[in-house]
């Protein structure tokens, strides 16, 4: 049983962090709303397990509230963003994607060599998908500073902020509830916010290629 | 509890009493201030039960505690939120914002004082956590009050680089949760600071410095320490004034108080070494790039905002010295607090003056405002560290522990840092203050009753450059303690 | 002895079967397209025509262009006898390295880019130099997926490999297979010339890499190249079917556990020609400038891999 457990918390946290480097992978930001409402998906269902094998029934409602909030909600408003600004494209980004994949694979390595103590410390049954975890991390991290265009830079930040949610549940069944809960609001505000100031940046630049956004040097 | 609610309160109140009067009346801002003053007084109530050894905690779970360094930064945010009540859009600060934007202001602003309040007091560092990542986004929604090229591009910066660095800090508190979990098992107090505290020898070591690592670059970047700091410069410069004054005095003060309450659980598990060594780097690291940027700057709100990372770096270095540094470390956040609020605000009134922040276009300040100018003059000296104001004190306090602790070549480069970012400073001063009057600009000092609490925290700095009032002695001597244990 | 026997069973049954592989793809697409498309056995009928057809070769052409044919045809067979088809353990498998396997086929492939070139004319040594650069970024993919599979086996010999996940179903779900899987599949669609990578079915200078190569070929050495690069195409998926989804092998040498290998065999066939069908039929080749991308992701997936069962041993 535990055999099972630890299989399946791997299998979905490696299909997690997948997920994640598609926003390396593909160009198109139709994609990258698709990879990430499914990385929610399967997060969500990570949490769903470990609440099942755990038998820690509150796991159950951070599960519905992440598919809720990250599966349904968030992307549905990023759609709504991506038909305002049609057919944006990561054409040109700072790095290119070939060396952008051996970067991410590379960073992968650095995580799990970061979280080697965290490893060797934990006890759970789910320990094994936590460098998965950290190298999303890394993976949104450098995603966020080698993209050019708006959009995909909340992406990044959101994906960084599933990284963080999978190492919390594969590391501690999760934090104490009621933090969890400030944490989902506090998520849901900041991207409302970012939504508006991409709607701004659109107006006054007309474009929401953050290269646009250089007027203020030094 | 009475106390907290006192502290809390009031800006809660204002920021709805601000969303429920559609459109913006007068009256709004005269209640923001008034209510602004009613937290000062709770800040002023728990700096005396501190003074006389008590630990405020509200109800039975301690969900919001005040020791010394709560209450230090209590005072130092209600203070400047009680300024930028009364000198903000809507009051004092009249010239170019409509109904709508003063509005705006009172709304998020209050919201942005209450957020820091609770992140000060709260026991709990996941919900500390949660109140600085509120303080980013209720900010945010300020920066652009005047849309433009500029104030989009710098809110967005701030947003995300913000965002980014408070996820970072998050994955910090998580590993700090997961050692503890793994020392005493889940428990839905776990990330209470006095529970972190009691069980802190046994922690882990290398998780709980990986977790630290994250934690200073997370909360770092709020705190405007480089490498993080670029967006920085640009949201305290497009930002209106009594907002830059929030940002630059106590947010970052806030950010760095983050800092420390993982410092104190790190340093009980491991010892202060590996804190101090990070803490010394990124602190030079921020000196040296803060130093070298203020000599090419051309916009004095970017001046005053890179003189704030300078700061900020400033009072890191400090907090690895040792007890008498982190004395000297908290005297500098409160001396900094007011001077650069002060200093904003008198930005404020000179950007509505000229109506540009380039440091060229403006010309002949003396001439044409005088008190404004005389006040931005002798605020700058303060900024830089002279005599007799209070900077000198903490800065020379500061030097004296680090030789104390044995580290002469440090200070030497502190000093000779400090010295690039004086001639910097002093240089764009001159160019301000001097010369011919700038054509079109009227004189005079129009409104000038903003100036009478500018003028106090001006006298302010210059009482704690000459002396060191015994309860503000006594509330530094506790802080050493608490972070000293 | 009947070890013997089975092994070159299983070689004639591979360079048997080949040809119906490729035209059981073709016939899924045609049927997943609306078309009535050619019989299974086209294939077949199209490798006795070009028996009998005469053989042109240009003047330009030196031993090379010859014995090319001969080289990648006898390498693909030697190949058949180290890949565990029907059954493990079986004699040569000491010799059945993956290393060895991957490095037989590419030798295959060099000495097809050299006749490409030989001959002088344009395609070919366009062919050949797409056809390269394709062969070398595939390589470190899947070195990469094979070291990860080896790592967990504890060898890279593939018998050993087959045996070790029989004898642990439970490692088939791993991630570190799975990655592999995902890496091995990639390297396939390149190595074997399919679409996303290239068109088999494609006579265009613009699209083509492996026709390209081959297009000065006629008669008994076209049908041995076309029989070989069909070999090689049920070499990767008996490779795919059976290092990742090993039940049905033949672990002991009896006919019943000999029939029952070669219909899963079969039906691993069916399911992978299938999928090789549906992508075909979905996707767009991809400009060659994008081809690097793809590979990219295939290394990436092998280096997953490779971390993936080093560290979770």
């Amino acid at each position: 049983m535990d055999g099972m457990f630890s299989q399946l918390s791997v299998l979905g946290s490696s299909l997690v962090l997948i997920f994640g480097l598609i926003l390396l992978w593909r160009r198109g930001v139709t994609a990258y709303i698709a990879a990430f409402r499914w990385q929610s998906i399967v997060l969500a269902l990570v949490t769903a397990i470990v609440a099942y094998f755990a038998a820690d029934h509150e796991l159950y409602w951070v599960a519905g509230a992440l598919l809720l909030l990250k599966g349904v909600v968030i992307p549905g408003l990023l759609k709504r963003m991506e038909r305002r600004f049609p057919a944006e494209r990561e054409l040109d980004p700072y790095v290119n994607t070939a060396t952008s994949l051996v970067v991410a694979g590379l960073l992968v390595l650095f995580g799990y060599a970061i979280t080697r103590p965290l490893v060797a410390l934990s006890q759970l049954p789910t320990r094994a998908g936590m460098p998965l975890a950290m190298g999303l991390v890394l993976v949104s991290l450098f995603v966020v500073i080698s993209r050019k265009k708006a959009l995909t830079q909340v992406v990044g930040f959101l994906m960084l902020e599933n990284g963080l949610a999978l190492l919390a549940i594969l590391g501690t069944y999760g934090i104490p509830l009621i933090v969890e809960l400030g944490v989902f609001l506090d998520v849901l505000m900041g991207f409302l916010v970012m939504q508006i100031f991409i709607y701004q940046i659109h107006e006054t630049f007309e474009s929401i290629d953050v290269e646009q956004l250089n007027h203020l040097r030094h | 509890m009475g106390t907290f609610a006192v502290l809390l309160g009031p800006p809660l109140l204002a920021a709805l009493l601000a969303g429920v009067v559609n459109p913006y009346r007068r009256f709004v801002g005269w209640a923001n201030g008034l209510l602004s003053l009613l937290s000062v007084a709770a800040a002023v109530t728990l700096w005396r039960h501190v003074v006389a050894g008590q630990v405020l905690t509200s109800g039975s779970r301690e969900f919001l505690r005040a020791d010394a360094l709560s209450t230090l930064l209590t005072l130092c945010v209600s203070v400047v939120a009680a300024l930028a009540a009364w000198l903000g859009p809507g009051m004092g600060d009249d010239d170019g914002y409509d109904g709508a934007q003063a509005r705006r202001f009172r709304i998020f602003g209050n919201l942005f004082a209450v957020t820091m309040l609770f992140a000060v007091t709260s026991n709990n560092l996941g919900f500390m956590w949660i109140a600085i990542e509120a303080t980013t986004i209720t900010s945010a929604m300020l920066i652009p009050l005047h849309v433009t090229k500029a104030s989009v591009e710098a809110s967005w910066k701030y947003i995300l680089i913000g965002s980014i660095g408070i996820a970072l800090a998050f994955g910090g508190t998580v590993l700090g949760y997961f050692d503890f979990v793994n020392l005493v098992g889940r428990h839905d107090e776990a990330l209470n600071w006095t529970t972190l505290m009691a069980s802190a020898p046994h922690l882990h070591p290398q998780v709980i410095q990986l977790a630290f690592i994250f934690i200073l670059i997370g909360y770092g970047t709020k705190a405007g320490l480089a490498p993080m700091h670029t967006w920085l410069p640009d949201a305290h410069s497009e930002a209106p004034a009594a907002l830059s004054a929030m940002m630059s005095g106590v947010l970052l003060a806030v950010a760095l108080y983050a800092v420390i309450r993982w410092k104190i659980v790190v340093d009980a598990a491991i010892g202060t070494e590996f804190t101090n060594h990070l803490l010394i780097g990124m602190g030079l690291l921020s000196l040296i790039v803060a130093g070298f940027s203020l000599v090419i700057q051309r916009n004095y709100k970017r001046m005053l905002a890179y003189s704030s990372v300078e700061h900020t770096g400033l009072m890191c270095v400090g907090l690895a010295l040792g007890p008498l540094g982190t004395f000297a470390s908290m005297l500098h956040l409160l001396n900094h607090t007011v001077a650069k609020s002060m200093m904003f605000f008198l930005a404020g009134r000179v950007l509505h003056r000229y109506r540009t922040t380039e440091i060229a276009a403006v010309s002949g300040l003396l001439a044409t405002m005088p008190w404004t100018g005389g006040l931005f003059a002798v605020g700058m000296l303060a900024v830089m560290g002279l005599p007799p104001f209070g900077l000198f004190m903490s800065e020379f306090a500061l030097f004296r522990a680090g030789f104390v602790a044995g580290r002469p070549w440090l200070m030497g480069l502190v000093l000779a840092l400090l010295t690039v970012a004086f001639v910097s400073i002093i240089g764009h001063l001159n160019r301000m203050l001097y010369g011919a009057s700038a054509g079109g600009v009227p004189v005079g000092e129009r409104p000038a009753w903003p100036l009478l609490p500018l003028g106090v925290c001006l006298t302010t700095l210059v009482v704690l450059g000459i002396t060191l009032p015994t309860p503000l002695q006594t509330l530094l001597d506790r802080i050493v303690e608490v972070i000293g244990q | 002895m009947r070890a013997y026997v089975l092994q070159v069973t299983q070689a004639t049954l591979a360079l048997l079967l080949a040809p119906g592989l490729v035209g059981l793809i073709r016939w899924m697409k045609a049927r997943l397209q609306n078309r009535r498309g050619a019989p299974m056995w086209q294939p077949y009928a199209e490798l006795r025509k070009l028996f009998q057809k005469e053989v042109i070769v240009s003047s330009n052409a030196s031993w090379v262009f010859r014995a090319a044919p001969f080289l990648v045809f006898s390498s693909t067979v030697a190949v058949t006898l180290l890949v565990p088809i029907l059954a493990v353990p079986l004699p040569f498998d000491r010799v059945g390295d993956l290393l060895v396997v991957v490095y037989l086929l590419l030798l295959g492939t060099f000495f097809l880019a050299l006749a490409g070139l030989d001959v002088g004319s344009p395609f070919g040594g366009m062919g050949a130099s797409r056809e390269m650069t394709v062969a070398a970024l595939a390589e470190p993919a899947i070195a990469l997926a094979i070291f990860a599979l080896a790592l967990s086996a504890g060898s890279t010999n593939l018998g050993q490999i087959v045996a070790r996940t029989l004898a642990h179903p439970g490692t088939a779900l791993s991630p570190g297979h799975l990655l592999a899987f995902g890496a091995l599949f990639v390297v396939t669609l390149a190595e074997t010339g399919r679409l996303p990578i290239d068109n088999p079915a494609t006579h265009l200078e613009l699209t083509m890499i492996h026709e390209a190569m081959v297009l000065e070929y006629s008669g008994r050495y076209l049908a041995l190249i076309e029989w070989a690069a069909a070999t090689k195409l049920l070499i990767f998926f008996s490779l795919l079917g059976n290092l990742f989804i090993p039940w049905g092998v033949a672990v002991a040498l009896t006919p019943a556990t000999v029939a029952i290998a070669v219909f899963s065999l079969l039906a691993k066939f069916i399911v992978l020609a299938g999928t090789v069908a549906v992508l075909e039929t979905r996707i767009a080749k991809l400009r060659l400038f994008r081809v690097p991308e793809l590979l990219s992701v295939s290394f990436l997936l092998g280096l997953l891999a490779v971390t993936s069962s080093f560290l979770l041993r």
